[in-house]
């Protein structure tokens, strides 16, 4: 049904034109000023491609996937899609700490927009994944940060939207899950679905994505083939 | 697509429950002990200081303030859920924003359930036998379970743009607690006053239970109506503002 809606490999699945986003600072009736985190952003992803987002800090990267994953209305301009969904890869979404990990496993992956009976039967693979074992069955309070963000990771991954975006800037875990969780992510990315990544590492852009767009302060800078963009992009960082 | 929500707010009341009884030692005797306790300072002040009522005052309390308080917990938990609590999950997914207030609601009205309960027991034990009329009371929970969730939506749109109203819905809720007849009887009031009172939605329920437990006769039931059209019409207003802002709420709290 998905590949019915979203079309052919190559096919434009979403478009952003001329979007801009604004946030209330210091709300007040007597003060009411804006931010604006996106000035006029457009660029087109098509299915089946990795998009690569960059731009330095407070470029309004955050804002963009919040935008695109819907959680967010742009206040300008608009985007258009025939995707059924698209979610970030939130981490630990909506963890309470008094319950088990198991419950808060099914809750975060429920909050994602899986169905109960989905993660249950994954949920096996979800410990195994988070090597949690035993704790599983303990109330997450009990946790160490890692094991925490870990059993986050495991489940976000489980997710299978249309259009998955990554933050790959958030962290997870320690050094030796870092690995891990970014080989998933990879493995995610290099599987035919249609993906938008931000991250910081020129090696990880330069390596998994097709395409890029540039944001510079809340502005489309460059968007297209991934290599001219990356060495204009380093080169501006000098 | 409303089925995974039902779903989920299900799961999350369910959860919520779960992780608040595991917080203290007594765990969910907590939602028996607290509500006596609630009941009991009632009890104090209007039974034993100023020695309101006599002679079935205790029963006629009991009602009303079992009622008030699924009514007031609900409001007051609710006026939260779309805020900081909440701006967590929020900021991460698309959720449409009715499910908060109303996994508050649902919350609640199942702690009520537990207390009513009790109140039933207590009140056969004292001698107010069930009647037929005892079979109107599902309807009459349905309508407070109605005007409930209606004005939790309401509060919980309004709150996130303009925080001040939290501190005014602090004294309306204090009004609407001394116009409902939460310790007395809004039917003994006489003339014009006695009929605005009546029109209060809350105060119709509040009366109606007491018809029904402690008179064992039937509820009015146009007063029930109009009660039922209020709940509608606020449902309506409440999820107007909630789709209206939807995509608006998580800016705000960012």
């Amino acid at each position: 049904m998905t590949e019915h809606i979203m079309g052919q490999h190559g096919d434009l699945v979403l478009r952003a034109e001329d979007v801009a986003v604004s946030y209330r600072k210091n709300a007040g009736l007597f003060n009411p000023k804006k931010f604006w985190a996106l000035k006029d952003v457009s660029f087109d992803l098509f299915h089946g491609e990795t998009l690569g987002v960059i731009g330095g800090n407070g470029a309004g990267k955050s804002t963009l996937l919040r935008l695109l994953a819907g959680i967010i209305a742009p206040d300008k301009g608009r985007i258009t899609h025939d995707a059924l969904n698209i979610s970030l890869l939130g981490l630990s979404v909506g963890f309470i700490s008094h319950l088990t990990g198991r419950n808060n496993a099914v809750l975060s992956g429920m909050l994602m927009g899986m169905r109960r009976e989905e993660i249950e039967g994954k949920i096996d693979d979800i410990i195994e994944f988070a090597e949690i074992g035993e704790f599983i069955d303990e109330p997450v309070r009990s946790y160490s940060s890692g094991m925490r963000a870990r059993l986050g990771f495991s489940v976000a991954i489980q997710a299978d939207p249309d259009i998955l975006l990554i933050d790959e800037t958030l962290g997870v875990g320690d050094a030796r899950f870092a690995k891990k969780s970014s080989r998933a992510m990879r493995q995610k990315i290099k599987s035919n679905k249609t993906i938008v990544l931000v991250s910081h590492s020129e090696k990880m852009i330069r390596r998994m994505c097709d395409r890029v767009v540039w944001i510079d302060k809340g502005v489309t800078r460059r968007e297209g083939d991934t290599n001219s963009i990356m060495d204009e992009y380093m080169e501006s960082m000098q | 697509m409303t089925h995974q929500y039902l779903e989920l707010i299900w799961y999350k009341t369910l959860s919520e429950l779960r992780a608040e009884s595991a917080k203290g030692y007594i765990g969910f005797l907590w939602w028996i002990i607290e509500p006596i306790i609630y009941m009991g300072v009632f009890f104090v002040i209007f039974g034993m200081v100023f020695k309101k009522g006599g002679e079935g005052f205790v029963p006629f309390l009991l009602c009303g303030l079992v009622a008030w308080k699924w009514f007031s917990s609900s409001i007051n938990n609710s006026a939260n859920s779309i805020s900081k609590k909440n701006a967590g999950i929020m900021s991460q997914v698309y959720l449409p924003k009715y499910i908060f207030p109303t996994i508050n609601v649902i919350t609640n009205t199942i702690k009520f359930l537990v207390v009513f309960a009790f109140l039933l027991v207590s009140l056969m034990l004292a001698g107010y036998m069930p009647t037929m009329a005892w079979l109107a009371l599902p309807v009459l929970i349905g309508v407070q379970f109605m005007l409930v969730l209606s004005l939790s939506w309401l509060v919980s749109s309004i709150v996130p743009l303009f925080p001040d109203f939290r501190l005014l819905l602090a004294n309306i809720m204090s009004l609407l607690f001394f116009c409902s007849g939460v310790f007395f009887d809004i039917s003994k009031v006489e003339g014009t006053l006695g009929f605005i009172l009546k029109l209060n939605p809350v105060a119709i329920l509040l009366d109606s239970y007491r018809t029904i437990l402690i008179k064992g006769e039937w509820p009015e039931w146009n007063f029930l109506a109009v009660a039922l059209c209020v709940a509608l019409v606020v449902l309506w207003g409440g999820s107007r503002i909630l789709r209206r802002y939807d995509r608006i709420y998580p800016k705000v709290l960012i």
